[in-house]
């Protein structure tokens, strides 16, 4: 027989008609010899039968005359354009589309973020480029060159000829480190 | 004559055909979108413009679906839009549905009920209006007409097992709150 427990889960399917033959049957032959569960299946039917006679014996109090005139009088009413362009926005807006236009569009931006991952060196702003700049600035006598991959990196070229005389004061410039 | 019938007739320019599908239906739509947003006039307003929306966007029905399952749809909608434009304080709540349990002591007894206690109904309306309005709109599109799981979902926009499991947990925190009533 049926637990108690897969009983009252299934109460509620059952009394709307949605279990197959053989659980329906099931179902009804524990909620038959059990008091506990026929309580769960009297509660459930007290409510439906409540909830709907709440809500029926105040609908009956809508006459159709009146509710049609008014229908009607809103489909004769000429409609401004702004209502209709609410409208028509109502309906693109309307909660399925929403569903999966907003992952699309995060899937899409994550794409064009992650797009650099993929071609080095590919920027979303068209001032930055592929290109690095390089400046080249006289230091003390020599030519230092600036290479900028962008804007935090700069990495540091000493060019200078291996010329006799020099190599000792170019030691000295390099010990000293960069004069910027 | 079916409902996709009438539904052609409108279609073809007939407004004669869509005042019948507003008789047959002006009462459950007025009932679903009651028990959604719980205040009667808002509710007559909401349920005259489901139907006129639906005036509007008939000849968009093709007979994919069945015409209630559509007018529902719409009205389940509109109703939540309202509710999000005009959420109401906890006092006119108690003002709108005590008005509504009012003018039924005023009718005679319910013929397809056998309960008539008040304070099971105004526990339930507090009961119900505590659910969110997923599961307040799958009790309630089940115990109006008792539509099936797989036209709830049509309507709602959601699975058959979304339903069922909302169902189920509406239930059973009706039943929790109203154990001292039933």
């Amino acid at each position: 027989m049926t637990s108690c427990e897969n009983t009252r889960e299934s109460i509620g399917r059952w009394l709307d008609g949605e279990l197959s033959a053989a659980e329906s049957e099931a179902v009804r032959g524990h909620v038959s010899a059990c008091a506990v569960c026929d309580e769960t299946r009297r509660q459930l039917e007290k409510i439906g039968a409540t909830l709907k006679s709440v809500l029926a014996t105040e609908a009956a109090r809508v006459e159709l005359t009146p509710f049609w005139r008014e229908v009607q009088s809103r489909i004769n009413r000429k409609r401004a354009w702004y209502e209709d362009l609410l409208d028509w926005s109502r309906g693109l807006l309307a909660a399925p589309r929403v569903a999966w236009a907003v992952p699309t569009v995060i899937a899409l931006l994550l794409g064009l973020f992650s797009l650099d991952s993929y071609w080095p060196g590919w920027r979303i702003r068209g001032s930055r480029n592929s290109f690095a700049a390089v400046d080249s600035i006289d230091a003390h006598g020599r030519s230092v060159a600036l290479l900028r991959e962008n804007e935090t990196k700069t990495t540091v070229i000493w060019l200078y000829e291996d010329q006799e005389g020099e190599n000792e004061t170019a030691e000295e410039a390099s010990k000293s480190g960069p004069a910027f | 004559m079916t409902d996709w019938e009438l539904v052609q007739k409108c279609q073809a320019g007939e407004t004669s055909a869509f005042q019948e599908l507003v008789s047959r239906y002006h009462q459950k739509v007025y009932m679903v979108i009651l028990g959604l947003l719980r205040h009667r006039e808002d509710a007559l307003e909401v349920a005259q413009e489901t139907f006129f929306r639906a005036y509007r966007k008939i000849n968009s029905f093709q007979g994919g679906s069945s015409f209630y399952t559509w007018i529902y749809r719409i009205a389940v909608n509109i109703s939540i839009d309202a509710q999000r434009r005009h959420k109401r304080n906890p006092l006119d709540f108690r003002e709108s549905m005590d008005g509504v349990l009012e003018a039924q002591d005023e009718v005679v007894r319910d013929p397809f009920s056998d309960v008539h206690d008040r304070e099971l109904r105004e526990n339930l309306v507090k009961a119900i209006n505590e659910l969110t309005p997923e599961h307040k709109a799958v009790i309630v599109l089940r115990t109006i007409e008792g539509l099936s799981y797989k036209d709830i979902g049509e309507i709602l926009g959601c699975s058959e097992g979304t339903v069922m499991s909302r169902l189920h947990y509406a239930r059973k925190k009706l039943q929790d709150k109203l154990s001292d009533f039933l």
